[in-house]
């Protein structure tokens, strides 16, 4: 039973078979049919698992083009573009007259995934064949929200895709079960499809990895699902973390916590002080918190297999006296990256100063912070010499106000 | 709440440029039978919102059933806590064709 994945036993071929989006389809089935259309490529784009890919490998299937993919896992760069779907997009194949193929698609998924130095001059290599391709091009792509991405959505028509509606994943779960002879109870694929936030692929791996043969998929199987797909942020992560009843809680949730690691050690420590106020428990809690912070440290950017000790220690910390915890007003996100936040402008403004000082003196940036800038606050606060001075590093009013006023940098 | 059925629906007299921008998100007029219908999907959202500007209320579209074609609300639906797509007009399934009455006692044990 569990040796083909059902994701792919029971993808759909026809059109008609793919769920949800119907309205999408239609679209896209428009354009296909369309060979007058005026824009000569198409872009889906919509959340993971809604059924984009296999809408158009199931409308290649029953119009009988072929497909000639490229996807994340190929190399995107001009040079490849133009290797690949150039031959693809502007000769017709022998085979068309012999055979019941009518034509190529070319098929480019995980479209916003074109990005750093290998796929350099992609986007631009994709319109120039779009502009004078004879076969249809199909894009997919998650988020067209990219900037890299905004040439491409001129010249291509767009189709958005949603997230499947629940009712619609317990009806394809519901078929594949009875498919499969499995036995299940009706709530068990309720809470895998809500749990699956309308990507119809993860709710059937889902359901085939807890479906047993022989036995009935029950609520309680469905369990282990609870915080899967949750992405806890760090004010939902510190309100439960603080909240816990033991060790393995706070484990737990710290496993499906999405906050940098180094974000979640500073917030917890700026918080600790309001979650216990006995002085020892909160002697422990900080005791716990630093071995974390020295497991941190340790683990750089190589030594993951450490993390587990991290958040053990994370754990213990929030779990010294569970009883005592009360309601709080959280400082999230913490004090270092509030106060890095609202000084963004001075220090910006800092270096801009530095930079001007750099230039006139020949020293470095950090050599006119450390040496020059509290003696030139000086001269700048005498103001017979201040314009004199401030024209020479050419500084603006505003940087001669900000000089002067400067206490500490 | 105004309930729009989203085959075709009828509007209030709107000046040229609320009517530019409705065509614009999606909308197509028949001028025959001067209803309105969705043509395109893509900024749902914000048509949405236009149209609760115009009809200076809130708006739902009803759903259509994929398997029986009826068409419902998204006010019996079980899940609208969890729908990203609530009362948008997007086919569904609905509750009679998703639990069968018939099977009521098989439901706990298929």
């Amino acid at each position: 039973m569990k040796n083909d994945l059902w994701v792919e036993k029971y993808r759909p071929t026809l059109i008609k078979d793919v769920i949800g989006n119907e309205e999408a389809k239609i679209l896209f089935v428009e354009w296909l049919g369309n060979k007058r259309r005026t824009k000569k490529a198409v872009l889906l784009y919509g959340p993971p698992g809604v059924g984009k890919t296999t809408l158009v490998n199931a409308a290649a299937n029953e119009y009988n083009f072929r497909i000639i993919e490229m996807n994340a896992s190929d190399t995107r760069s001009e040079k490849a573009v133009t290797r690949i779907a150039n031959p693809a997009t502007s000769f017709t194949g022998l085979d068309k007259f012999s055979s019941e193929i009518k034509g190529n698609i070319l098929f480019m998924d995980e479209i916003d995934g074109i990005a750093g130095n290998e796929d350099r001059g992609g986007v631009n290599a994709i319109i120039k064949i779009i502009e004078n391709t004879r076969a249809p091009i199909i894009m997919a792509a998650n988020d067209v929200e990219i900037e890299k991405l905004r040439p491409l959505k001129k010249v291509c028509t767009l189709i958005r895709f949603q997230p499947t509606r629940i009712p619609l994943i317990i009806m394809a779960l519901k078929s594949i079960c009875e498919q499969e002879h499995v036995k299940y109870e009706f709530v068990a694929l309720e809470k895998i499809a809500v749990n699956s936030q309308g990507d119809v692929r993860s709710a059937i791996n889902d359901l085939q990895g807890l479906s047993e043969e022989g036995k009935t998929l029950t609520e309680q199987d469905t369990l282990a699902l609870s915080l899967r797909n949750k992405d806890v942020s760090m004010y939902d992560t510190l309100k439960e973390y603080f909240a816990v009843k033991n060790i393995a809680d706070a484990a737990n949730l710290l496993n499906y916590s999405t906050v940098e690691y180094d974000d979640l050690l500073m917030a917890i420590g700026d918080n600790m002080p309001k979650r216990y106020t006995d002085t020892v428990k909160l002697a422990e809690a900080y005791d716990f918190l630093s071995q974390a912070d020295v497991f941190r440290g340790r683990i750089g950017i190589e030594h993951w297999h450490l993390l587990k000790y991290f958040y053990n220690n994370l754990a213990q910390a929030a779990s010294v006296d569970p009883e005592s915890y009360k309601p709080f007003e959280f400082i999230s996100p913490p004090i270092r990256v509030i106060t890095l936040f609202w000084t963004k402008s001075k220090r910006t403004l800092l270096t801009s100063i530095c930079m001007k000082i750099g230039v006139q003196c020949h020293v470095s940036k950090y050599e006119a912070k450390m040496i020059f800038v509290p003696y030139l606050r000086l001269m700048l606060q005498q103001r017979k010499k201040a314009n004199a001075l401030a024209e020479w590093l050419k500084l603006t009013p505003e940087e001669v106000t900000f000089l002067t006023g400067l206490k500490m940098f | 709440m105004v309930l729009l059925n989203q085959k075709g629906f009828k509007l209030p007299r709107v000046e040229k440029e609320k009517f530019m921008l409705l065509l614009r998100l999606g909308l197509d007029y028949n001028s025959q039978q001067t209803l309105y219908s969705i043509k395109n999907y893509n900024s749902i959202h914000q048509l949405r919102d236009t149209l609760q500007d115009i009809l200076k209320s809130e708006i739902a579209f009803t759903q259509t059933c994929t398997i029986c074609n009826i068409d419902f609300g998204c006010s019996t639906c079980n899940y609208t806590k969890f729908c990203p797509t609530k009362d948008l007009p997007f086919t569904c399934v609905c509750n009679q064709c998703l639990r069968p009455k018939k099977n009521l006692q098989q439901q706990k044990l298929f």
